[in-house]
């Protein structure tokens, strides 16, 4: 008899742990589906739900925020869903707020995203419609992506004809080159070298400048050295002055090109007979001629005066003191 | 044999079992209702299986996630391991497996128990000295079958997701806390229920298979270790037609 009272022990606490398991079970489950605790319903009325149940999941934020509970088709176009929210998250959903169908994981269960909204909105309450979201269709994810893959198939088709026409080219031949790495490389060393001189330079003008700013040499007493430039400034007045003196200059001698210009127009004054009279010319060419002639005859009278004896001693003293 | 003595054959066996039901409906449920017995039997049959199921869910729920795994990490949805593990022992694995075992153990021994009994004339002895031997073996006996196959098949699941979980962090780690919430946030009632429902049935099927085998067992010896070998087989039989018929009728009810 007490082996009987024992086994209904043993038996009491097998079934108790067993419900215990079970009710555990069904409450963890119902928790997840927003079965206990309070909620209340908002709706969302999209055009296409991709797959979403009743049942599936509504997260708010990424936390989960309830259940989808009813779904009703409006019409062909608009499909009324009712969401479960449950109290504690909800109280934090405003009416701004935007819901959107995704799926949990790459290929998961369809849930209801509610995003909520930049600007601030009043709380949401029983019964209220929530903007949705237009999802992006998978269907028309793949149209873009089999357009997309056409426009690559036509560039790469470009690209290979580039690069064939590249591959045939002086361009080619030149990136084949080795020589050119070694004459790079040695261009590259004479930059190297046409920038440190460059460097000293700019470090030596630097100097200069430097010298400069501080009044040393020419050029930087002439930037800084008053006497200097005070000297400059009266150099500067005399060549004014010496260019007013040329202008004087030039006025008169304008004047005087202007009188002989007259002088010769009017046919007056020796210069004009010197100039224009043809009778004239040809008498001082003939002059000239004879003058010409004379003087020839001279020197031949003067050479028989050097040979002549009366004169011979005369010639050759004037020799001696020229030596 | 003839096709048509086979069917013939199987349609008598058939009906004989649907009347062997039938009475206990009709004579099993009905007062006065041995509750001893009825206790000794659950304690029998329930607690005392308890070992062996709770090692069998242990294994199964183990071995079961490492042989999902690596299909799994092929498809890199590895962390969907205890989730795609929880739904399988749950909804299916869990109870049919639980229902085998207990088939096994459960239904052989009422089948040889019974059997036995029936061969050695205690069970007309029992009718002669006034007892219901139909209440006292075989109502008492179903009912206990019906009514601990569901609390087995419970603490069966629990230990076969405990197992899971050990699976999961031989190659992985993942908190205990993690692998639970992951497993109940992806199970709906639409998965528990049915499974917990048609585990009466089974338990149903194997104490009515197991009492109408042994019940019914002829032929001296020999038809004791026949009895209890033909209950097992039949129960086992029963218990996946059960599973299809539940799994239409759930699909029929939109649960799936």
């Amino acid at each position: 008899m007490a082996k009987q009272g024992e086994n209904n022990i043993k038996l009491g606490l097998f079934v108790l742990a067993g419900l215990f398991v079970l009710i555990f079970s069904f409450y963890l489950i119902g928790k997840n589906h927003s079965l206990f605790g309070s909620n209340f319903r908002i709706r969302v009325r999209f055009s296409n739900l991709n797959g979403l149940t009743e049942g599936s999941n509504v997260l708010f934020s990424g936390i989960q925020a309830g259940t989808v509970n009813t779904i009703n088709m409006i019409n062909d176009t608009t499909i009324e869903v009712t969401l479960l929210i449950d109290d504690k998250v909800g109280s934090f959903i405003h009416r701004n707020a935007i819901a959107a169908i995704g799926t949990e994981g790459l290929m998961g269960n369809k849930i209801v995203n509610i995003v909520p909204a930049k600007t601030p909105g009043a709380a949401i309450t029983e019964g209220d419609l929530l903007a949705a979201q237009k999802i992006v269709n998978t269907d028309e994810m793949l149209q873009t992506l089999s357009k997309t893959n056409n426009n690559i198939a036509l560039i790469s088709e470009a690209i290979k004809g580039t690069v064939l026409k590249i591959n045939g080219s002086a361009l080619m031949d030149l990136l084949n080159d080795q020589r050119i790495g070694s004459s790079l490389r040695s261009s590259l060393k004479h930059i190297d070298k046409a920038a440190g001189n460059a460097m000293q330079i700019t470090a030596g003008l630097d100097e200069l400048v430097a010298g400069i700013k501080k009044g040393k040499g020419t050029a930087g007493a002439l930037l800084s050295d008053t006497a200097v430039a005070r000297n400059l400034q009266a150099a500067m007045f005399k060549i004014r002055k010496a260019s007013d003196n040329a202008d004087q200059l030039t006025a008169h001698l304008n004047n005087l090109v202007q009188t002989l210009d007259r002088q010769l127009n009017r046919g007056n004054g020796s210069l004009q007979v010197l100039l224009r009279d043809s009778v004239f010319a040809r008498d001082l060419k003939t002059t000239m001629d004879n003058l010409q002639k004379g003087t020839s005859g001279f020197n031949q009278n003067m050479e028989a005066l050097k040979h002549n004896f009366l004169f011979r001693g005369y010639f050759k003293n004037k020799e001696k003191e020229k030596h | 044999m003839l096709p048509i003595a086979i069917i013939r054959d199987f349609l008598d066996e058939t009906g004989t079992l649907g009347r062997f039901t039938g009475r206990f409906f009709s004579t099993g449920l009905k007062p006065r209702f041995e509750f001893k017995e009825l206790l000794n039997q659950c304690y029998i049959i329930g607690y005392k299986s308890l070992p062996l199921i709770a090692l069998t869910g242990f294994i199964m729920g183990l071995v079961l996630t490492m042989q999902l795994r690596p299909s799994l990490v092929d498809y890199g949805v590895e962390s969907q391991l205890p989730v795609m593990v929880g739904i399988a022992i749950v909804r299916e694995i869990g109870p049919v497996i639980t229902a085998l075992i207990f088939a096994g153990k459960i239904a052989s021994s009422i089948g040889a128990e019974l059997g036995s009994m029936k061969v050695t004339e205690q069970i007309d002895a029992m009718e002669v000295s006034g007892t219901n031997p139909f209440k006292y073996l075989v109502a008492t006996r179903a009912l206990a079958t019906t009514l601990m196959l569901p609390v087995l098949t419970v603490m069966g699941d629990a230990i076969s997701l405990l197992g899971a979980y050990i699976g999961v962090n031989i190659r992985s780690v993942t908190s205990f806390y993690l692998f639970f919430t992951q497993i109940f946030h992806s199970l709906t009632f639409g998965d528990a229920l049915p499974a917990f429902i048609k585990t009466f049935f089974f338990g149903f099927a194997v104490g009515m298979i197991g009492c109408y085998k042994g019940y019914t067992s002829s032929k001296g010896t020999r038809g004791v270790g026949s009895s209890a070998n033909s209950a097992v087989v039949l129960s086992s039989v029963v218990i996946f037609i059960i599973d299809l018929l539940a799994v239409q009728l759930t699909d029929l009810l939109g649960l799936n």
